[in-house]
């Protein structure tokens, strides 16, 4: 082979994709001709800039996606299908906000106009730690992790006892959502259907806001109704599997033993 | 609908798929909005997926035939172009432990080589960001782009040589001093 017949070949040789009758010889042309080499170096280096080069998906794209995706499923394909003049992001809050509507129609919940989270918020944080769970559950904090969380939540740093409602105990754990520390429980009922309970010290998301004292919001997650209210500066988020009407039944339980007694 | 097969297919090659759009289309929110719509597509028609295949592949053609239907149609690509008096940022090849230096240093590199990939021809561009960036064969770029094998090759061999020579000084500097 020579240097012009390998320099032809050399993005296939590369790449893997020269046909395998020529590889052979052109291994045997670099190993014993220096400027091919260079040149091959030269093409490898180059790959790997190019690979570097590749930007990652924004968190807000990831979470926009998915919750695209999660009330198209919900709604069901073509339901809710859009109009393909529209952008899509706008698409993406008017399916949420439909079904969100139907959620406060059922649960008679208070009923809140949607904006877009900010992808930096409590809100996406929450979204994204119920997401990342794997199957194994939660484990248990250190008792350092226990100490700072009780020192920053008060009493309410520990995981309510709902086997009333069927559920046992899964896990908790300390976690940052958006620099907001948090205690995150989950529960599991005997079908396999999953709880998840986060509190923290700060303010209700823009989502929820409008709410008052002993008042719950609903914001549709994909297939879930997530339930928020706040109690004694502390912001409560409830979300699972579960059949719907029982978990709302779980965050008004919540939410009454949490909101703060009348004063006076 | 079988929702978590579909996530387990695809979410993993969101990235890749952001990253298409973003160099197809030029601008963070039309690739979002690409992104969010080819997705949606893909749920549609997920039926017509076949296990086993390359998702990834799967996707980028969707991606890539509504990219041409519906947002290339009578719009300029708003592609960045570098000045001609400007020059690129220093071009240096990665080390084993980069130091914060060294961090910013690789992070101009991106940039160079992002802007190097912006100048070629759409054709080119393609071609080297279904391949040389997110690892699709040559059989399945020709897929996603309805050409022929050879074509992708051809497409790649002189997109690579010309941003040979838009980064050549650097990538050769590095070479001679590696050598």
């Amino acid at each position: 082979m020579t240097c012009e017949d390998f320099q032809l070949r050399l993005t296939a040789f590369s790449l893997g994709e020269l046909e395998q009758g020529e590889v052979s010889d052109a291994r045997d042309h670099v190993a014993t001709c220096d400027d091919c080499a260079s040149r091959l170096l030269l093409d490898r280096q180059l790959t790997a800039l190019l690979r570097a080069s590749a930007v990652p998906a924004p968190q807000e794209t990831v979470t926009a996606v998915l919750a695209t995706v999660r009330a198209e499923a919900e709604a069901g394909a073509g339901r809710l299908a859009p109009s393909p003049r529209q952008p899509a992001r706008r698409r993406h809050w008017l399916a949420l906000a439909a079904a969100m509507l139907a959620a406060a129609a059922v649960l008679a919940v208070a009923l809140l106009l949607v904006p877009a989270p900010d992808p930096g918020s409590p809100l996406s944080a929450a979204w994204s730690s119920y997401h990342s769970r794997g199957e194994d559950g939660l484990g248990t904090p250190t008792q350092a992790q226990a100490e700072r969380l009780f020192a920053v939540l008060g009493p309410d740093s520990r995981t309510p006892d709902l086997a009333a409602f069927g559920l046992t105990k899964d896990g908790w754990e300390a976690r940052d959502l958006a620099g907001h520390l948090a205690a995150v429980a989950e529960y599991r009922d005997p079908d396999g259907g999953r709880v998840t309970l986060m509190r923290w010290r700060g303010d209700l998301p823009q989502v929820a806001k409008g709410t008052e004292g002993g008042q719950l919001a609903a914001y549709t997650w994909g297939r879930h109704t997530s339930y928020w209210w706040e109690a004694d500066g502390l912001v409560w988020c409830l979300v699972g599997t579960i059949d719907q009407d029982r978990l709302y039944g779980i965050a008004e339980h919540l939410g009454g033993e949490s909101s703060p007694a009348p004063a006076g | 609908m079988d929702l978590e097969g579909f996530e387990a297919a695809t979410v993993p090659h969101m990235n890749a798929l952001y990253d298409a759009a973003l160099r197809l289309a030029g601008d963070q929110a039309t690739a979002q909005d690409l992104t969010q719509e080819t997705y949606l597509r893909a749920l549609r028609s997920f039926g017509t997926f076949t296990p086993g295949t390359n998702s990834r592949a799967w996707l980028l053609r969707i991606q890539y035939n509504l990219f041409c239907t519906q947002y290339r149609r009578g719009r300029r690509m708003p592609l960045v172009w570098l000045d001609e008096g400007e020059a690129d940022p220093a071009l240096d090849l990665p080390s084993a432990e980069p130091g914060p230096e060294e961090e910013t240093v690789r992070e101009l590199d991106r940039e160079a080589v992002r802007r190097a990939i912006a100048r070629l021809p759409e054709d080119f561009r393609t071609a080297v960001t279904l391949v040389d960036i997110h690892g699709l064969s040559c059989a399945e770029a020709a897929t996603v782009l309805s050409v022929p094998r050879g074509t992708i090759l051809s497409r790649l061999h002189r997109a690579r040589r010309r941003l040979e020579a838009m980064l050549l000084p650097e990538l050769g500097r590095v070479q001679a001093d590696d050598l």
